[in-house]
């Protein structure tokens, strides 16, 4: 038996949250993840400094959730089965628990969607001159919706399109392009913002988009800029309701496992979002980042890896 | 590396083809054994040049049943095949580089012209991939040596890419002091099999990098590492280039920690017996193509030692254990004095594991074939009279004890058939 309790009942810590906890089991062609984990409801990966900057623009959002928070809308209880063509085309049939801020104790499964993805292996892309990714996601949240019975119909539906292309993948000046659009299929009877829930709820449809240099002297990254920037409509609204966000980062490699890095963000919310999340925004971060990574079991080597790609040891 | 990879699993499963010990003494077993010696790689003659071919490729291996991984190989073998050439005979080796890695041989031990020697940026450039070398040069001097790739040294000598060279003199003082018809090679190694598969893998990774720059016309000599001299390498470092050993790729505790140990690359209960008849001489050359020390011992039988690094000793000594250190050949001569099967194995007991169990690794075993067959039989030679009645003299002897029937199934469950010897792989 495994128990995990987080915090102590008068530590005031607050909330502690366990993201990646999962088991994984996989072939030359199929994956079946089962836990804790990502959802599918980002297919990019967008270089800001935390992978929750842009999250109003780069998540189909978790229409459960009250919005306290932002893990709620990235991590779930996930049942995953991917099945993988030619190392390249991954078809990923999934469902999810998602938080339910309503009710918390909830573990049914309240979404299920599916993806395509096509993906060049990150060892590979020397040899790619444009299209490094693309894909297609379908999420379909099973919502109460009021008056309506039937699961499909009562649900919120979200398809997201992304893409990374390499507009130059030269191993020492690489430059790159990554865009996600969502559409949220949402309830045409919200057409006002009272809270988060109607938020995830109503009909929108955001773009982000990012560009990367990276400089890899000698083949490793040195330092990096982003210029980002991204777009949120809420058409269905009586008030006319969009969003704007701005990113710029910069980071550096200080030394083996350390980076500093800057970023500065703008955000611009009108209309009903105004209300919701309040005036523009600008922020500055300055990080230090130590990152680290620690394989236990050396036995089996990454999927992504050429031997594999090329020679194929997972079977 | 995509940050959300939490860890990537593979599963390796093969099913191998036991060997069972049990029918040692059959003639099938010798015909079996010989899969487990060196290949000899054949020749063809321009004029009065013996000409080879060796080509290097990624391979998968199976050391012990079981077990598989990728590696590098000459010619689809580990170990390379066997060259057998006539001291001074004039020797062409046309090497052909199949992989996307660079590389070289190095002939161990020989007396080639210096430019034929395979040290990359010492003696010639590192054979390129999908490029091809000629080495040429006249065998020299006598005895047991091997010939290894230079390049990379640390990876690719563990990843396969050795072989052994045998120069043979008509006129043998070995030969003549201990006359013997058969002959074997063994050659040694020890591998990393996590660290080769991840440094093959930063290997052609870093190489499909540097393909994308040499195709734009961008080389230089900080992409390479490689530079004409010192001034130009604090040139370079002035400029920016950090030396590859001041970022501290990788700990000590990385380098890496052998986990298979192999004889004519295979691990117990794949490794090969050295077949011997009462009275019957043979040779056998020990060849250390890894890193570790392995001390080898016999059991049963001192041995004649009879050539160092392929000289020959003018004065041969005995002894049953010898540490056959890296880069070592030792020839030693076994009489077949003391019939029976005899374990020879490393008796740091550490390399006698696959993959951290014992037993495994370089155990291998001295079978006399004449050895008469009434022998095997565990009951009627055990000195445990439980299964013997008939053990021990006198006083001793237990003639009161018959093996029942009930007994004789309680055996047969334990040990199975009432013969020897047994694969044991229970650790």
């Amino acid at each position: 038996m495994l128990g995990i309790q987080f915090p102590d009942a008068n530590s005031d810590l607050g909330q502690v949250f366990y993201n990646n906890i999962f088991m994984r089991i996989e072939d030359e062609k199929n994956i079946v993840k089962v836990g804790r984990t990502l959802t599918q409801t980002i297919l990019n990966e967008f270089p800001t400094l935390r992978d929750d900057d842009a999250i109003r623009f780069v998540y189909a959002l978790n229409p459960f959730s009250d919005g306290v928070n932002t893990e709620r809308d990235q991590y779930a209880n996930v049942l995953e089965y991917a099945r993988i063509f030619n190392q390249r085309f991954f078809v990923s049939l999934h469902g999810e628990n998602f938080y339910d801020s309503l009710s918390p104790d909830n573990f049914k499964l309240n979404s299920m969607g599916i993806s395509l993805m096509y993906r060049v292996p990150f060892v590979q892309k020397w040899d790619r001159n444009i299209l490094q990714e693309i894909g297609v996601s379908y999420n379909n949240y099973f919502t109460d919706r009021p008056g309506y019975s039937n699961d499909f119909k009562s649900s919120v539906k979200n398809l997201i399109f992304s893409t990374t292309l390499n507009l130059k993948p030269d191993p020492i000046n690489f430059i790159d392009f990554k865009f996600q659009a969502i559409q949220n299929f949402g309830w045409d009877e919200i057409t006002a913002l009272t809270d988060y829930f109607d938020y995830t709820r109503t009909q929108s449809t955001s773009v982000f988009g990012t560009f990367r240099y990276m400089k890899r002297k000698q083949k490793r990254p040195n330092y990096q800029f982003t210029l980002g920037g991204g777009y949120k409509s809420l058409s269905n609204l009586n008030t006319d309701s969009d969003q704007f966000i701005m990113i710029a980062n910069s980071f550096y490699r200080l030394g083996e496992n350390f980076d500093i890095g800057f970023q500065y963000r703008f955000t611009s919310n009108n209309g009903y979002t105004k209300t919701l999340f309040g005036k523009n925004e600008h922020r500055v971060q300055f990080a230090l980042v130590y990152s680290f990574n620690k394989i236990f079991n050396k036995q089996f080597g990454d999927r992504n890896q050429l031997l594999n790609l090329e020679h194929n040891y997972i079977r | 590396m995509d940050r959300r990879d939490f860890m990537a699993t593979g599963a390796i499963s093969t099913a191998g083809m036991l060997f069972f010990p049990g029918n040692l003494l059959a003639n099938t077993a010798k015909e079996e054994n010989l899969q487990r010696l060196v290949k000899p790689l054949p020749h063809k003659m321009d004029g009065e040049w013996k000409e080879f071919e060796l080509y290097i490729d990624i391979h998968i291996h199976e050391p012990a049943p079981g077990f598989k991984y990728h590696t590098l190989a000459f010619n689809d073998s580990v170990p390379g095949p066997e060259i057998r050439v006539n001291a001074g005979d004039k020797v062409r080796v046309k090497f052909i580089n199949k992989t996307d890695l660079n590389h070289t041989i190095h002939w161990h031990g020989m007396h080639v012209p210096w430019r034929m020697d395979g040290v990359p940026f010492v003696t010639q450039l590192p054979v390129m991939p999908k490029n091809e070398f000629i080495y040429e040069f006249v065998a020299k001097p006598e005895g047991t040596h091997f010939y290894h790739c230079h390049w990379g040294t640390l990876m690719h000598m563990q990843a396969g890419m050795f072989g052994s060279l045998i120069v043979e003199n008509p006129n043998d003082p070995i030969k003549k002091r201990f006359p013997y018809e058969r002959e074997y090679t063994l050659v040694y190694s020890a591998h990393d099999t996590n660290y080769v598969r991840g440094e093959m893998n930063g290997m052609l990774e870093r190489m499909k990098q540097q393909s994308f720059l040499m195709k734009e016309g961008r080389f230089t000599p900080e992409e390479w590492s490689v530079f004409d001299n010192k001034e130009q390498l604090l040139d370079s470092m002035s400029n920016g280039y950090i030396p590859p050993y001041s970022n501290s790729r990788r700990s000590n505790a990385d380098l890496p920690q052998a986990n298979w140990f192999t004889v004519n690359g295979k691990s117990y209960p794949s490794t090969p017996y050295l077949f011997i008849k009462e009275n019957e001489n043979i040779r056998v050359r020990l060849i250390n193509a890894g890193a570790e020390t392995h001390n080898l011992h016999l059991h049963g039988h001192d041995f004649w030692m009879v050539a160092d690094d392929g000289v020959p000793l003018e004065h041969p000594w005995k002894r049953n254990t010898v540490p056959l250190n890296a880069g070592k050949t030792y020839d030693i001569i076994i009489e077949g004095k003391n019939r029976g099967i005899w374990t020879f194995h490393d008796h740091d007991t550490r390399k006698v594991t696959n993959n951290g169990l014992y037993p495994g690794g370089n155990l291998l075993a001295l079978v006399y074939e004449d050895l008469p067959a009434d022998e095997l039989i565990i009951t009627k030679h055990s000195g445990n009279p439980m299964l013997n009645p008939n053990t021990g003299m006198g006083g001793m002897k237990m003639d009161k004890m018959k093996m029942g029937d009930e007994k004789m199934k309680m055996n047969k469950m334990l040990f199975g058939e009432d013969k020897l010897p047994k694969i044991a792989l229970d650790e």
